[in-house]
Parts: C-alpha cells; sequence; structure tokens
C-alpha cells in the first residue's frame, strides 16, 4: 500500500482547516502538484481563496512548476504570502 | 552567527559587534520591534511567530549570498524570533558591514526587504480588547 502524501499547512491555511498537517491517498505513480492542489480545495472549500495566492513545496523545495509529479511519501507544504518582520 | 531563527531574544548589541568585526567603514543594523497597535477595539500585546524552518534557512542564506554580492557586504545578519514576542521586544535584526555607508544602508534595506518577501515566516497578532472609557455617572433626579 503506498505512503500517503503529509500536507503541511501554515498560518491561514492551517487556521481554516483547523489542522496543521493533513495525509492525503495519492495513486501509486503520483499526481500533480496542481491536482493536489484541486483536490484539497475540493475537500476544503474554505481553504480555496488561499490556495490561490499560496506557494507550495515538495519535500522542502519551491515548485516552480505545478506539473511537477507528488509521489507518495513526499511532504507538500501550503504556504500562504509570508509575513515576517 | 549570520542567518538565525530563534525563540530567545534578540541583541541589537550582539549583531552590531558581530558586524563590526568585519572589514569595512560602514556597519548599518535595522532592528523591528513589535507595536502595541490599536485593531479596531482590540489592542496588540504580542505577536505570534511562526515558521517553516528548513526552506526558511534555505531562504536566509539565499538573501545573505545575494546581498553579499550586490552591495559587497563583507558580513551580513539575518536574525528572526519566533513564538510569542510581546510589544516592545525585538522581533528582527538586520544587518550589513560595507565599505560605504551608501552600500550599507542599501544592503540593510534589502535585506529586510527581501526577508519579508522570501522568508516562510507568519505572524498573528494577539491582544485585548481597549477598554472603553467610562461614561460619568447622571447625577440622581431631583436635584
Amino acid at each position: 500500500m503506498p505512503r500517503p502524501v503529509r500536507v503541511y499547512l501554515f498560518a491561514t491555511a492551517r487556521q481554516l482547516v483547523g489542522r496543521a498537517t493533513l495525509t492525503w491517498t495519492v495513486p501509486e505513480q503520483g499526481l500533480s502538484a496542481r491536482k493536489l492542489v484541486e483536490e484539497l480545495g475540493a475537500a476544503h472549500p474554505r481553504l480555496v481563496a488561499t490556495l490561490r495566492v499560496s506557494r507550495f513545496l515538495r519535500n522542502d523545495r519551491y515548485l516552480t512548476d505545478l506539473t511537477e509529479t507528488i509521489l507518495p511519501g513526499d511532504g507538500f507544504a501550503v504556504h500562504p504570502p509570508y509575513g515576517g518582520g | 552567527m549570520v542567518v538565525r531563527l530563534s525563540r530567545a531574544r534578540l541583541s541589537i548589541a550582539s549583531a552590531e559587534a558581530w558586524l563590526a568585526n568585519r572589514p569595512g567603514g560602514a556597519v548599518v543594523v535595522f532592528a523591528g520591534r513589535v507595536r502595541a497597535d490599536r485593531r479596531g477595539r482590540t489592542t496588540v500585546l504580542a505577536l505570534d511567530y511562526e515558521v517553516d524552518r528548513v526552506p526558511a534557512l534555505a531562504q536566509l542564506r539565499a538573501i545573505e549570498r545575494d546581498a553579499s554580492r550586490r552591495f559587497g557586504a563583507t558580513g551580513v545578519v539575518l536574525w528572526h524570533r519566533l513564538g510569542r514576542v510581546p510589544t516592545g521586544e525585538v522581533a528582527v535584526v538586520v544587518g550589513a558591514t560595507c565599505a560605504h555607508r551608501a552600500e550599507a544602508f542599501g544592503a540593510a534595506r534589502y535585506l529586510i526587504d527581501q526577508l519579508k518577501l522570501r522568508v516562510p515566516i507568519w505572524k498573528e497578532e494577539r491582544g485585548r480588547p481597549a477598554r472603553r472609557p467610562r461614561r460619568p455617572r447622571a447625577p440622581p433626579a431631583g436635584r
């Protein structure tokens, strides 16, 4: 059985879902980051607006292209706009 | 230490001392403190900072490299506080040592601007409702 993707939510994304981490089942061959984002939005409609303005990371590396494949066992982070300082 | 994410208090003096040991004629340090802002009827008492640590450290190091290249900085500090930071305390310290003041001011400005833009740190306000001014009691009727 393939390992799930761990989805890490920060700031407003975490607040909207009510959890910091989600486990997401993906096909063995993986799926595109875009598809994963769509699935997250479908499962958590309140998250959709935040997803539109967020950056995404796969295994701590920024995705510049949402066609990149997310594989079972990967970490996928959702970064809403930053607010440090 | 060039980059730092810390739950402990940040010392402006330590940043200045570190930068002063680097070669160059100009040292600029910027510190950002938590303000006791009012938001409607709420007064900010503290900010809670959260981070995605691994990419945050990578971004801080990339900003340090960029600043060194663009401004010829011989020393850079990029420090950010995490967790709950009460009003009045320092939340962020950036600074640069360069040959001349124009580069040092430019580098410090670049560091804080890029930190806000590129580093995965978020803040959430913690506050308390502001007290409403008491209304004076009406004098008893009939007097």
